[in-house]
């Protein structure tokens, strides 16, 4: 059939004069602004757009919107492909390229897939036996045939914008308008979404006059007046996509899409985290399909949707139409096909004495009306040629099927409101037997449900319902009075006789050797597999979702759920009531990754922090490591130095002469309070109270259960006045620990915490010649080891700056750590380099100060220790003073008998035996150096460095009661096979009396 | 996405500006050391962990920073109301 | 450029930060400030005062940030620890914070952009301030009177943040004074 006679010459809210080009499937093709693909694609006569998921047979389109489960495509090319589109929902653009995603899978694997595949296939081989499903996932995903990811980076920019309103109106279709016209016009701030290019919803295909006026006319001046408000805002091509928690919503604006890859500059698509105060759910309902036999052949569609493109699109997908409705809103359908002087073959109402307005118009036109029959079966190879009627009395076929020619079915079974989105919210939809249909259950003050969703079922019902809901919204919000200001239009609603409820067409044979009756037509569910679920002994609803894959498909069912639901119920002998729908879940259509991320990605993915003194290490080519948020500096290899190579001269430097290490990243918080020292001893395991002014201590901080969870040293500033150092990436844990027990069970203490990370850029000055260099930058201090011992603070200038400095030192030598207010943190670096140089000074990183540190047994908290340690296990009682007033926090847990036991893993050094082997951190320790199974584990490595000041590799490890095991042997399994064997020593290797950082 | 009001702020705020905090009304032992293991046990690791109304506490911490406690039904995840630390909260419940 | 940019940055240097921490109901602190910094605590939550060349913006039930332009931070602590009795805390932050003025046209859509707080006028008028998140971090936003907005967040986070408003900004034209 050709594109001339399926468009139509004039008529629908197509642009004629801007003619667009696409390909699908490899053909050229042409369509107009204004058109969906679907749209498109049907006025050029493609009737079969895929085939189906497990049967492969061929499928056309059903539908015009987000219910579409066939004719799903891959748009675009490359990188910024999109797998998975709806074409009723793609906006034509002039070189669109679509394929057929669904086509491809029985090209490949043939149509014995669907022997392999029965219902209840994926529960009852991958829960019985757990194995199976590696033997199978290569196969099913690659034939699960719903789209490829492209696997290039995404070239496209996605971003995130944050909405406060007071009502959020989901739909802009008559009764989402009204509310927004409403609540606007009450002043509060609305914003108005819906998931078209266009608003207006069902209205853009209304033929009946509003008030009068053509609903186009009254579409027109609602959008203008909604625009010219000054408080609402439009989001046209946002698909609200998710119903969170107190009234958070998401939603996903396509902002480029619609005009093609040619307009990459600019966002792609937009998420849109929207909190409302209230939410007026206005999504209407979608047509239900009627289940019979061969009812998935191309040329079944919707009856809405057959009405939507003849009226909005002026495509007629067909010549000759046959209506099957269970209620008279489908013979609109046939209506609108007479109108355009297209046959009607015959209206096929299931009922048996149908008499509304419709009904009678129908009937006035000259249309056939076959009353108390029903379409049985449809027949045709790849596109629908004709149909067996039979009459249907109560529930079973009555008299000879009989035959009638057509190319096109337009089914009207009622109507399923689209109650996801309350769903989503996890209030469970409710059977109403009026309605015939599941409605939104209660979903609280905070929302308002209106028009079809709410299973209003007149246009006039739903601008009136629409109205009051906007109205209802704002007043809740803070807006009005509750009361609407205006009146709905005119609408021309004629009588309708009730609908009848018709979920499986009877079939001559039985429902299990009928032709298949499709219920989900995406998963390729029948009627039959779900009566098979039953017979099986499955009664709860979601269990036979997951049996047979009912609602499973991306398109969650929309089209085929509730059909389902009630075969499931008649085959249980249950109410639909009882049955109930299985749970909807964001998001209501697929939505990209894009999307989610926003611009969080690349540079963006996680932020980094950078000290003063950044540029300075770019500079120096530093390698950089992740502490926390934080860059650090690894080491600084020169050009043609190794890693090791570079380690070893930067821990000589720190060694023999003078070396520098930016250290601001430490945490660093002002105490300040008369009871500052009452709060420290209560923190730390150390006491504070007796330290005097000017002098640092070492502690521990401690969780509630005893295990170590911070260290750092605090140094005493005032009488009431001190600064704690935490480590870098516990800096903001330890701040809100602190304030923890300050605001919750210690308000009488007189204490402020105050966070000062930021404002200190520390240097450490390292190294036997420290003491000099600083001298050089620093006249106002005396740096004599007399006047400043070590473990003392004091104030001064350096390099003209207000400073503080500390004679504490991380590495075991004479060191001077060198703080200025950050703003000036980079000239004193510069100002020390400066002063340096005479003596080589070296910047040394993170990785010399592991080597350092570890040379003096000093644990690195969260690299030594694991979160289940004492300070007994790491060898650090000394730091602990059990006879504090209050104690501390842990303090009670050291005395847990677990916390005693004399074979918990204990902080040991280790050295390997042959004093070549640096062990692998992580490795683990056994007793057994045949490493016989089952190989009882002594322990593992912590950390493990080389040492250039002892020329041999040393380590920390954690050994069942190693403390008592010095001087025995270990053994390392390495990945490579060998054993490694290592003597259990003392952990410090270096220095033991600790005579060198005191000079 | 929860909104819980800010006691101190005194204005809701969305969830990713809080962090939790554990329940509330779990005070510290005031003399830890007359406990056995299993008391102080107790303190340390048995908590509620109800269907319905659960008291917890809450810290606003890219905010004030400052903790407070929140009635909060597990069910519904509906806050039933904010009170200050050291407080009841003003319904019970059933908690 | 033709276009007058959508959204401005401009940089607010050469002023002291001090960090106040006191009982809001002791007329010592407030007297305190008044007579250092010449600004009046504010005692509303999410709010701040400005007086001349100072500002004192509200960050906790007892927390101040004052801003003193073209001051000394440690000299302002200094000036207010001798002027102030009982329990107390000031500190200088001057080093932890940068300050940065917001404005232009389009200047509420890079903070709808990178915050889930509501800074719309009619919730966040001039006079209103709060600590929130900012993109991956934290910020304290301020609305002024002039329709701007005072954005004052961390050292270390400079970088991410100039980025990511360069870049949340790009679509309306963005220039940075
Ligand atoms: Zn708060």
């Amino acid at each position: 059939m050709g594109a001339e006679v399926r468009r139509r010459a004039a008529g629908g809210r197509i642009d004629r004069d801007q003619t667009l080009d696409f390909v699908f499937d490899g053909r050229a093709l042409r369509g107009f602004a204004g058109d969906t693909l679907a749209s498109a694609l049907l006025a050029n006569g493609v009737d079969v757009v895929g085939r189906s998921f497990k049967y492969g047979r061929p499928r056309g389109i059903v539908g015009h919107g987000a219910e579409e489960p066939n004719a799903i495509v891959e748009v675009g090319a490359g990188a910024s492909c999109v797998p998975n589109l709806r074409a009723t929902q793609v906006e034509l653009y002039n070189g669109l390229e679509a394929r057929s995603i669904r086509a491809s899978l029985f090209q490949r694997a043939a149509g014995a897939f669907g022997r392999l595949l029965p219902a209840g296939f994926y529960y009852k081989t991958f829960m019985s036996s757990p194995g199976a499903w590696m033997a199978w996932e290569r196969v099913l995903r690659h034939a699960a045939g719903f789209g490829k990811a492209p696997d290039g980076a995404d070239p496209d920019t996605y971003d995130r914008m944050n909405h406060h309103c007071d009502v959020l109106v989901v739909g802009a279709g008559p009764a989402g308008l009204s509310a927004a016209l409403e609540a606007a016009g009450w002043g509060a701030r609305v914003l108005l979404a819906d998931e078209q290019s266009e608003f207006g919803g069902s209205l853009l295909a209304e033929t009946r006059a509003l008030g009068g006026d053509s609903a186009a006319a009254w579409l027109d001046g609602a959008l203008a007046e909604l625009d010219a408000s000054g408080n609402v805002e439009l989001l046209p091509r946002s698909t609200v996509s998710g119903y969170y928690d107190h009234n958070f919503l998401t939603l996903v604006e396509r902002r480029s899409d619609h005009l093609g890859p040619v307009a990459a500059a600019g966002t792609r698509e937009r998420l849109h985290r929207v909190r409302a105060e209230q939410v007026v759910l206005a999504t209407g309902a979608i047509e239900r399909p009627l289940v019979f036999a061969n009812n998935d052949l191309p040329g079944v569609m919707l009856a809405s949707s057959v009405s939507t493109y003849v009226n909005r699109y002026a495509v007629a997908p067909g010549k000759s139409l046959l209506l099957f409705t269970t209620n008279d809103h489908g013979y609109r359908t046939a209506l609108d096909w007479h109108r355009i002087g297209r046959e009607v073959v015959a209206i096929v109402d299931a009922r048996e004495s149908p008499a509304g307005g419709w009904v009678a118009a129908a009937k006035e036109a000259g249309i056939d009306v076959i009353v108390g029959h029903a379409i049985i079966e449809a027949v045709g190879r790849s596109r629908v040629s004709g149909a067996a009627i039979a009459s249907l009395q109560a529930n079973a076929l009555a008299g000879t099927p009989r035959r009638l020619a057509c190319d096109l079915i337009a089914c009207s079974g009622g109507w399923n409101p689209t109650l996801h989105l309350g769903s989503q919210t996890g209030v469970k939809p409710r059977w109403s037997d009026s309605a015939g249909a599941f409605l939104p259950g209660d979903l609280g003050g905070g929302t308002v449900c209106a028009g079809a969703v709410a299973g209003t079922p007149t246009l006039r019902g739903c601008l009136e319902q629409g109205a009051l809901a906007g109205a209802t919204a704002a007043s809740r919000a803070g807006f009005g009075s509750g009361r609407t200001t205006r009146s709905a239009p005119e609408v021309d609603e004629p009588p309708e006789t009730p609908a009848r409820s018709l979920f499986l067409v009877p079939h001559p044979k039985r429902v299990s050797r009928a032709p298949k009756q499709f219920v989900d037509f995406q998963l390729d569910v029948t009627a039959s597999d779900i009566e098979l679920a039953a017979r099986e002994g499955y009664e709860s609803v979601e269990h036979v979702k997951r049996y047979t894959a009912l609602g499973f498909g991306t398109d969650q069912g929309k089209l085929g759920n509730v059909n389902g639901v009630a075969i499931l119920a008649e085959a249980l002998g249950k109410d639909i009531a009882e049955v109930g729908t299985t749970m909807y879940r964001p998001s209501y259509t697929p939505a990209t990754f894009g999307a989610i991320a926003g611009r969080d990605v690349g540079g963006f993915f996680d932020p980094e922090r950078h000290t003063p003194m950044h540029e300075w290490h770019t500079s120096r080519g530093a390698e950089w490591e992740n502490v926390g948020r934080w860059k650090r500096p690894r080491y600084y290899p020169r050009s043609g130095e190794t890693m090791q190579q570079a380690l070893n001269r930067e821990c000589l430097a720190a060694r023999d002469g003078v070396a520098i290490m930016d250290a601001s990243t430490l945490g660093k918080i002002d105490i300040q309070g008369a009871d500052s020292a009452e709060s420290l001893d209560r923190i730390y395991t150390t006491g504070f109270r007796k330290l005097g002014i000017g002098r640092c201590r070492y502690g521990l901080m401690l969780h509630e259960d005893g295990t170590i969870f911070d260290d750092g040293v605090t140094a005493r500033l005032g009488e009431d006045r001190y600064l704690m150092h935490t480590t870098t990436g516990n800096a903001e844990v330890v701040f809100a620990w602190l304030e923890r027990w300050r605001q919750t069970e210690w308000p009488e203490l007189s204490v402020y915490f105050t966070s000062v990370t930021d404002h200190w850029a520390t240097a450490a000055l390292v190294g036997p010649k420290s003491r000099t260099v600083l001298a050089k930058v620093c006249t106002d201090i005396d740096l004599t080891g007399g006047a400043f011992p070590f473990m003392a603070v004091r104030e001064g200038h350096v390099a003209g700056v207000p400073a503080r400095v500390f004679r504490i030192s991380f590495s075991g030598e004479l060191s001077f750590e060198v703080n200025v207010p950050a703003q000036h943190g980079r000239a004193v670096w510069d100002a020390l380099i400066d002063a340096g140089a005479e003596f080589d000074i070296t910047p040394y990183g993170t990785e010399a100060m592991h080597v350092l540190r570890a040379e003096k047994g000093f644990i690195i908290v969260g690299q030594d220790t694991d979160g289940s340690m004492t300070p007994a296990d790491t060898g650090m009682d000394w730091a602990v003073r059990r006879n504090k007033p209050f104690g501390f926090l842990g303090d009670r847990s050291l005395d847990l008998a677990d916390h005693l036991r004399e074979d918990r893993p204990q902080l040991v050094g280790l050295a390997t035996d042959d004093a070549r082997t640096v062990l692998p951190e992580g490795g683990q320790l056994v007793d057994d150096p045949e490493c016989r199974p089952p190989v009882p584990i002594a322990g593992h490595v912590t950390s493990s460095y080389y040492s250039a000041r002892l020329s041999r590799p040393i380590a920390l490890g954690m050994v069942k009661g190693g403390a008592g095991r010095m001087g025995e042997t270990v053994h390392c399994p390495l990945a490579d096979g060998r054993v490694v064997k290592a003597s259990i020593v003392d952990p410090i290797f270096y220095d033991p009396k600790g005579e060198r950082q005191r000079v | 996405m929860f909104r819980i009001h800010c006691p101190h702020c005194r204005e809701a705020r969305s969830e990713e500006e809080f962090s939790y905090a554990g329940e509330a009304h779990i005070p510290r032992p005031v003399d830890p050391s007359s406990l056995s293991d299993s008391e102080w046990g107790e303190y340390l690791h048995t908590r509620t962990n109800p269907r319905g109304p659960h008291r917890e506490m809450w810290v606003h911490t890219a905010g004030c920073r400052r903790y407070f406690n929140v009635l909060r039904d597990t069910v519904s995840y509906k806050i039933l109301a904010v009170y200050p630390v050291g407080e009841m909260p003003p319904e019970q419940g059933e908690a | 450029m033709s276009e007058p940019p959508g959204v401005v940055c401009r940089e607010c240097p050469d002023r002291a930060f001090v960090n106040v921490r006191g009982d809001v109901g002791d007329p010592r602190l407030r007297d305190a400030v008044a007579q250092v910094a010449g600004v009046d605590l504010p005692r509303e939550p999410g709010t701040w005062n400005q007086a001349d060349r100072s500002r004192a913006y509200w960050l906790g039930p007892d927390e101040w940030l004052l801003v003193v332009e073209g001051d000394d931070g440690l000299e302002v602590e200094g000036r207010l620890r001798s002027a102030l009795d009982g329990h107390f805390s000031v500190v200088d932050v001057t080093g932890t914070q940068v300050h940065k003025e917001l404005s232009g046209p389009d200047v509420g859509k890079v903070l709808q952009k990178s915050s889930p707080y509501d800074f719309h006028p009619r919730h966040f008028p001039p006079g209103r301030c709060a600590q929130t998140v900012f993109a991956k971090a934290t910020a304290l936003v301020a609305a002024r009177e002039d329709g701007a907005f005072d954005i004052v967040f961390r050292r270390s986070y400079a970088d991410y943040f100039m980025r990511w408003l360069a870049d949340a900004a790009a679509e309306y034209g963005y220039r940075l004074d």
